[in-house]
C-alpha cells in the first residue's frame, strides 16, 4: 500500500458512511466506528506533526544524514563547517547524534535545506571519490608484466640492475605484499612468482 | 530527460550481477532522487524477488503475464498482449505494507523466460534483437537510469540488452577465472559492436562501460594480485582496442557482507534494510562514483 491508495480507501469509506450514516446503528458498528475515530484522531495527530516539522528538503536532509555515506563520512567538523557555510550559524553540540538533530532544526529555521542538502552531497562525492591511479602505476604494471615474459636467465640479468627500492615500489604497486624484514632476494622470489603467473594468466 | 541505459553482463554466474544492479538502483533513487528502472531478464528472476516478495511476485507474474517474458512471447507469437504501465512495480514495499522508494521502478521476470531460447531462432535474425527496443523504447525516456539485469549468459535476450545499452557494466570477482572469461566477453561485446552498428546505422555502440569488483575481502594479498591482473588486463584490452580508452574499474570494491546476503531474504535492497553495514557503505560510495563516471566526468 502508499499513501495514495490510502487516501483512496479512506474517501471511499468516508463517502459510504456520509451515504448510508441515517441507517448505520447498533452495538457492533458503533463500537468499530468509536475505535475508527480515535485511530484517526491518533493518525492526525502524527501527521500533523510530520508536515509542520519536514518539508521535502528537510526530509530529503534527515534521509542524507542517516544514509550509509553519513554514517562513514559524517563527522562533528563537516556539520560546523556545513552549518556555518549553509545557514552562518555555529553548531553548539559536541556530541554528533546531538549534533545533527542542531543541524536538522537550524537548517529548518533558517529555511536553508536546499543548500544544505547540496552541500552534504557535494562533501559525500569529495569523500567517495578515488582519483585515477596514474601514468606511474601503469608503466609499473606494465613492467611487471614485462618481466613475467622474460625467460629466468634474462630475468635475472633485468632484475639485478633494479635497487632494492625500487623492487619495493614495483611490488608494492602490484599487489605484492612485503614486510621492512623482507629481504631483496625475497622480493625478487616473489616478483618472479606473480609476474609469471600474470604472464601465464594473461592471453599474449 | 537523458536517460542512461545500462546492461549488467557477465557469462559468468554468482558475480554479483543481481545485487550491483538492484543496489545500486536503490542507492540512485533513495538517495540521489533518480528514477531507476530495473528490468529483470533472468529467468531466476532474482532481483525481482530481491524487490518483491514471493507471494507479490507469483501473483504479479501468473502464467509469464506482467513480465519481460511476455514482452519475448508476443514477438514469437506476433501477438501485443505486455502492457508496460500494467506490468512495471513502482517502489519496494517493506514489512508495513506501506512502499518505500517509489522511484524505483522493477520490470519482474518470471521463470517461462527459460522457455524463449527454445523458440527465439523462429525469427529473422534483425528482428532477435530489437524485440526488447521495440517493447520499451516509449517508456525508457520517463527514467534517468534502465538497468538490465541480464541472466549469466550471452544468447537472445542478453543480446536484446546489450543491443539496446548505452553501456555494459561487468561485475566480476577477483579471481581467474572471472579474469579468463572477461576478455572472452570483452571480445563478445566488440564483435557485436561491429554487428549491431551494421544491422541499425550508427546508433547504438555496445561496449564495457565500467567493471565493478564484488565479494572482495582484505585479507592477505590474494585479492589485490587479482585485481593487479584485472587492471593489467583492462589495460591490454584498451591498448588493443577491445575495450575504449574510459573504461573504468569502478571504486570501492564491494566487500563481502553478510547483511547484504540477508536483505535478499528480507526482499529489500541493503541500503533501506541495512544502512549501517559495510555493504550499504561500499554500495554507497560505488553508486557516488558511478554517477560520477557516468554523467559527471572530472
Amino acid at each position: 500500500m502508499n499513501y495514495q491508495e490510502l487516501a483512496s480507501k479512506l474517501l471511499h469509506t468516508a463517502e459510504r458512511v456520509q451515504k448510508h450514516a441515517h441507517k448505520l446503528e447498533g452495538d457492533t458498528i458503533n463500537k468499530s466506528a468509536v475505535r475508527l475515530a480515535a485511530d484517526v484522531d491518533r493518525f492526525e495527530e502524527i501527521l500533523s506533526g510530520f508536515l509542520a516539522s519536514r518539508k521535502s528538503g528537510e526530509l530529503f536532509l534527515e534521509t542524507l544524514l542517516r544514509s550509509p555515506a553519513a554514517k562513514k563520512y559524517v563527522t562533528l567538523e563537516l556539520l560546523r563547517k556545513a552549518l556555518r557555510e549553509t545557514c552562518s550559524k555555529r553548531l553548539k553540540s559536541e556530541e554528533l547524534g546531538g549534533a545533527k538533530r542542531e543541524f536538522i532544526e537550524a537548517v529548518h529555521a533558517s529555511e536553508r535545506a536546499e543548500p544544505a542538502v547540496k552541500y552534504l552531497k557535494h562533501a559525500f562525492a569529495e569523500a567517495a571519490y578515488v582519483p585515477p591511479a596514474g601514468k606511474d602505476k601503469a608503466a609499473l604494471q606494465h613492467e611487471f608484466l614485462q618481466l613475467g615474459r622474460l625467460s629466468d636467465e634474462d630475468y635475472a640479468t633485468t632484475i639485478a640492475k633494479r635497487t632494492f627500492g625500487e623492487l619495493r615500489r614495483l611490488a608494492g604497486t602490484n599487489g605484492i605484499r612485503f614486510t621492512d624484514k623482507t629481504t631483496k632476494p625475497h622480493l625478487i622470489k616473489s616478483i618472479r612468482r606473480y609476474a609469471r603467473r600474470l604472464a601465464a594468466n594473461l592471453p599474449t | 530527460m537523458s536517460t542512461k541505459v545500462l546492461a549488467f553482463i557477465n557469462f559468468k554466474g554468482g558475480v554479483g550481477k543481481t545485487a550491483c544492479a538492484v543496489n545500486i538502483a536503490a542507492t540512485l533513487a533513495k538517495l540521489h532522487e533518480k528514477k531507476v528502472l530495473v528490468v529483470d531478464l533472468d529467468p531466476q528472476s532474482n532481483s525481482s524477488l530481491w524487490l518483491m516478495r514471493p507471494d507479490q511476485w507469483r501473483e504479479h507474474v501468473a502464467k509469464g503475464r506482467r513480465s519481460t517474458f511476455e514482452i519475448f512471447d508476443d514477438a514469437i507469437q506476433g501477438k501485443e498482449r505486455f502492457n508496460f504501465a500494467e506490468s512495471v512495480v513502482k517502489g519496494v514495499v517493506t514489512w508495513t505494507g506501506f512502499v518505500e522508494v517509489p522511484q524505483l521502478h522493477l520490470l519482474p521476470a518470471s521463470v517461462e523466460l527459460l522457455k524463449v531460447e527454445d523458440r527465439i531462432h523462429e525469427l529473422r535474425a534483425p528482428t532477435v534483437y530489437r524485440i526488447l527496443e521495440r517493447a520499451l523504447k516509449d517508456h525508457l525516456g520517463a527514467y534517468d537510469y534502465v538497468f538490465f539485469d541480464c541472466p549469466p549468459n550471452l544468447y537472445s535476450t542478453t543480446k536484446n540488452a546489450i543491443f539496446l545499452s548505452d553501456s555494459c557494466i561487468v561485475p566480476y570477482i577477483p579471481d581467474y577465472l572471472s579474469l579468463s572469461g572477461f576478455q572472452v566477453l570483452a571480445e563478445y561485446i566488440a564483435e557485436l559492436r561491429g554487428k549491431y552498428t551494421d544491422s541499425a546505422g550508427d546508433r547504438r555502440h555496445p561496449n564495457v562501460g565500467g567493471v565493478i569488483v564484488s565479494h572482495y575481502r582484505q585479507t592477505g594479498n590474494v585479492f589485490r594480485l587479482a585485481i593487479n591482473e584485472l587492471e593489467i588486463m583492462l589495460a591490454e584490452l584498451r591498448t588493443h582496442g577491445i575495450l575504449e580508452t574510459n573504461v573504468s574499474l569502478l571504486q570501492p570494491f564491494i566487500r563481502h557482507c553478510v547483511r547484504v546476503a540477508e536483505s535478499t531474504s528480507e526482499h529489500l535492497p541493503v541500503v533501506l534494510y541495512a544502512p549501517g553495514c559495510i555493504g550499504a557503505q561500499d554500495y554507497s560510495d560505488l553508486t557516488q562514483n558511478f554517477l560520477t563516471h557516468f554523467h559527471h566526468k572530472r
